[in-house]
């Protein structure tokens, strides 16, 4: 795996002048980052690949701030799509090994609790998209799951389906100061979810123009990290609606990004 | 749609085209024919050829064909001006005699294979498919100039910029040397000539640049004179066709301090001549050089003009210099937002219905840009730690930026060399525990079951009952329990005895019963040496007298014949001649077999006598003497060596000849 370190894609360079709050990074090759990484507000996993350039992207913006772990889950690389988590704890499936799960607690900071779930959805990044305060879950999910994660991750959890797909952790990315939704997602379900969240969402995509938002990109209060494919019209939607960078807020995105929006889409 | 044609194959010129066919022919094909074939294997190799030959000419010319852009099927924009450079007509017509000379190629090789079919000779048919491959040379060498210009059109088609008619375009147009290249030097990445003299362009030119995040291109043009459509050159025609086709802005230079080498009055003139081809888009009058002469330096008189003209056109003015780059950008960004906005309207305008509803992916469109608030006053808190909002920007040209573990990587010897040590980053109360190395398993069981977060805890609890235990005297009676001690260890050395010896019973039958690669043999018949039993009944501490007179005397009596029996019938040869018994002779008729039977030579076995025998072994062998030389195994061996032919292996020959053929 390579990265690099602005979104210096050969057909969208950067067009403002470099803000040094402009957090947004892109990866190389694995255009897939919400597969390989899950970042939160208290720490940050990274799968353990044949090279350090992926980690070391979150190295460079993390370093001394939060916690970074290299790990892997039941063996596999795809930690992202297996574990969910938030600032008050971290959920992994019964396919975690005893020695996952201890590297994890060992690496992980005390205060965040580390629950293995028995759960038959077991792909915890596809079925939970959770922030700080509240977890959207699959639909079918078992009761007792459902109690593990109020209790683990300290939220509110709500069953719910995104632009009707079940995978809420797929199709949504979340933070404590926004979300991305599943590009197709209806204005009044965008409405509905908002309420819910009580955060602000915009309806978008990653990787020019894909639909699995959670599996392109990792968000957390302050950074997000996206594939290398993304856009930079893309980009500017993610900086908004998560309010990253000096000045940027969900509002620019139906005001002054709007022509440009309605241009590279339509 | 297509908009660069950069991937068209070469066209060879005729002579090459031949050339190319008759030696694709020539290799392709078979080449060896006598005149002792048969007429009919003669004619098909000749009619073979011919039609081979017009195939690949068809086919080639063909693929020419396919090549070249139709000029029904593209942009009218690119349409016009193919047309302006290379002529319509002469490009079609270039297209149809190559057309024509494939359906010629066609028709001769139809009727030189109808007349083959009745050729007579191989002669005959040599010379039939001479005429025909010569008539399709004559036709080829008459492409000569269609092919050559075809040629040259591939190579300006090539190098034809890539404009897309679509996209968000600006449009520089104006007179001559008013600084329409400059202009497109400075907001764009294009390396545009830029010389004082008029015609320095000469043809159309594209930059791209970003704005709003969005992709730009824009067009310098060749200046326009002032002159009638029908009077206008190559050059000029590539501006007035990219005015006229592309769906864009347009920017249309003035130079009021009349550098340029023409009136502002002609300049002016000049715009209202081509205005109609400004339907439909956005106009913007460029008022470049304005480090020299502004508008507001203008007499009274063209000023008043130049508002008339704005007012009529509903043009909007611009001013910059390029020299000083004043303006420029606000001037790009001006044109830019117009553009976007008049391109949204009309985006909006087409995507909603009569009856005002957004339709089809428009609406997707505007799902999109709807961000939906909360409603509901519950603020969620961002959690952001102090450090992140302190940190350092990460530079990665910073030659003080941390060291990360990427760096590290490289130093020690890159990727697929260098391992992490995973425990680097544990957060432990003690940091000596980080390395501590931890089983996976112990005696069997999986140690992480084990593992209780609470166990210092319970410790603790535990050595206070102990150490409470042991302050209320419930130790002080222990000896007690230990009077019963010597009896349990005699017990115990007993049972360690007992269990010692079974284990090496165990052991030696084990070894016992590997066969070894013998054969099994059951219990009953395998004979036990006395003396083993004995050893063995008195190692087990058990008497062995009774059994081993048992076995004695089972022994003495020899089973199946008595020494009586054999007694007897020695005494029998003896007194052959007097008459036995009644009874004993009717002993004798009913069981009496001899002791071993009569030893016989084989050898003779089958035969009469020794010398026939001698006879037979003779014969056996010269039956075998051939089957001998032959190194066969035996009658049945039919193996057939493969065989070398001797003149593929003997004889003298150089180097890599020895192909058959």
């Amino acid at each position: 795996m390579q990265a690099r370190e602005i979104p210096t894609n050969p057909a969208f360079p950067p067009t403002q002048p470099e803000d040094p709050d402009r957090f947004v990074k892109t990866h190389k090759t694995n255009t897939r980052v919400g597969v390989f990484s899950t970042l939160t507000n208290a720490y940050a996993l990274v799968a353990v690949g044949a090279s350090e350039n992926f980690y070391s992207i979150f190295e460079a913006e993390l370093q001394d701030v939060i916690p970074i772990c290299h790990c892997t889950i039941a063996g596999t690389r795809i930690i992202g799509r297996l574990t969910a988590g938030n600032r008050n704890g971290l959920l992994v499936p019964t396919s975690t090994t005893d020695q996952e799960l201890q590297h994890l607690r060992n690496s992980i900071p005390d205060g965040v609790k580390i629950q293995r779930i028995e759960e038959r959805l077991s792909a915890l990044g596809n079925v939970i998209c959770a922030n700080d305060h509240v977890a959207l879950v699959h639909p079918d999910l078992e009761r007792e799951t459902e109690e593990i994660i109020a209790d683990v991750l300290g939220v509110e959890v709500f069953r719910q389906t995104i632009a009707d797909n079940v995978l809420t952790g797929s199709y949504m990315s979340l933070s404590n100061q926004g979300g991305l939704v599943h590009p197709k997602t209806s204005i009044q379900d965008q409405d509905e979810l908002s309420s819910l969240l009580q955060v602000p969402l915009v309806a978008g995509s990653v990787n020019r123009g894909s639909a699995v938002v959670g599996a392109g990109m990792v968000v957390n209060d302050w950074m997000a990290v996206t594939g290398l494919d993304t856009t930079a019209t893309e980009l500017s939607v993610i900086e908004s609606v998560f309010k990253l960078g000096e000045g940027m807020g969900p509002g620019a995105i139906s005001g002054a990004n709007r022509e440009t929006m309605v241009e590279s889409f339509y | 749609m297509k908009t660069t044609w950069k991937d068209i194959a070469p066209v060879p010129t005729s002579q090459e085209f031949l050339d190319i066919v008759l030696s694709r022919t020539q290799r392709r094909l078979p080449t060896q024919i006598r005149a002792g074939f048969q007429i009919t294997r003669i004619r098909a190799f000749y009619i073979r050829k011919v039609k081979y030959t017009s195939e690949t000419f068809s086919e080639k010319i063909s693929a020419i064909l396919d090549g070249f852009p139709r000029l029904a099927d593209i942009h009218p924009f690119h349409k016009d001006l193919l047309n302006t450079l290379y002529d319509a007509d002469h490009f079609r017509i270039a297209l149809g005699q190559l057309n024509t000379a494939k359906g010629l190629m066609e028709t001769v090789a139809r009727d030189y294979v109808r007349l083959i079919k009745y050729g007579q000779s191989l002669f005959q048919c040599k010379q039939l498919k001479r005429a025909a491959l010569g008539r399709m040379a004559t036709i080829c060498k008459r492409l000569k100039d269609p092919l050559v210009y075809l040629e040259q059109v591939r190579q300006h088609l090539g190098r034809l910029p890539a404009i897309d008619p679509n996209t968000r375009t600006l449009l520089i147009c104006g007179y001559p040397n008013v600084g329409k290249s400059s202009f497109l030097r400075n907001i764009s990445r294009a390396d545009v000539d830029v010389q004082p003299y008029a015609f320095t362009t000469k043809s159309l030119f594209v930059g791209h640049f970003d704005y709003k995040m969005l992709r730009f291109q824009a067009i310098d043009t060749p200046g326009i004179l002032d002159h009638p459509l029908e009077e206008m050159n190559t050059i000029e025609m590539q501006s007035i066709t990219a005015i006229a086709h592309l769906r864009s802005a347009i920017l249309y230079f003035m130079d009021l301090s009349e550098q340029c080498g023409y009136s502002v009055q002609a300049q002016m003139a000049l715009f209202q001549s081509i205005k109609p081809l400004f339907a439909n888009k956005l106009v913007f009058i460029v008022v470049n050089k304005i480090d020299i002469m502004k508008p507001e330096d203008l007499d009274a008189e063209t000023q008043a003009k130049l508002q008339e003209l704005l007012k009529m056109g509903n043009v909007e003015l611009l001013q910059l210099s390029c020299t000083t780059t004043e303006g420029l950008m606000n001037v790009r960004n001006a044109v830019c937002d117009r553009l976007l906005a008049e391109r949204n309207a009309q985006k909006l305008k087409a995507g909603t219905n009569a009856s005002g509803e957004i339709t089809g992916r428009l609406g997707d469109v505007l799902r999109r840009i709807h961000v939906a608030q909360p409603i509901g006053g519950i603020l969620r808190e961002p959690f952001i730690p102090d450090a992140a909002l302190n940190k350092m920007k990460f530079d990665k040209d910073d030659p003080n930026r941390p060291k990360l573990m990427r760096d590290i990587e490289e130093e020690n010897g890159g990727a697929g060399v260098f391992n992490i040590n995973l425990h680097d980053n544990y957060l432990l109360e003690n940091d000596e525990w980080k390395y501590d190395k931890i089983p996976e398993t112990f005696n069997g069981k999986n140690v992480y079951d084990f593992i209780d977060p609470d166990i210092e805890a319970k410790l603790a609890a535990l050595e206070e009952e102990e150490s409470r235990l042991e302050a209320e005297g419930h130790y002080d009676n222990a000896e007690e329990e230990e009077l019963g001690d010597a009896e349990e260890e005699d017990i115990a050395y007993k049972a360690e005895l007992i269990r010692e010896k079974r284990q090496l019973i165990r052991n030696e039958n084990k070894m016992r019963k590997s066969l070894k690669n013998r054969a099994l043999i059951p219990r009953s018949k395998k004979a036990i040496e006395l003396s083993k039993l004995e050893a063995g009944l008195e190692k087990a501490g058990y008497d062995t007298t009774t059994i081993t007179a048992r076995a004695r005397s089972l022994s003495r009596q020899s089973r199946g014949r008595t020494r009586a029996d054999t007694e007897d019938a020695g005494a029998d040869g003896e007194a052959m001649d007097v008459d036995a018994a009644p009874s004993e002779r009717l002993r004798r008729s009913l069981s009496v077999a001899r002791n071993r039977s009569q030893s016989t030579n084989r050898r003779d076995d089958g035969v009469t006598d020794e010398k026939s025998r001698t006879k037979a072994d003779k014969m056996a062998k010269l039956g075998q003497k051939k089957m001998n030389r032959m190194a066969r195994q035996g009658e049945a061996d039919r193996h057939q060596t493969a065989s070398i032919p001797k003149w593929l292996v003997a004889g003298k020959r150089s180097m890599g000849t020895t192909r058959s053929r």
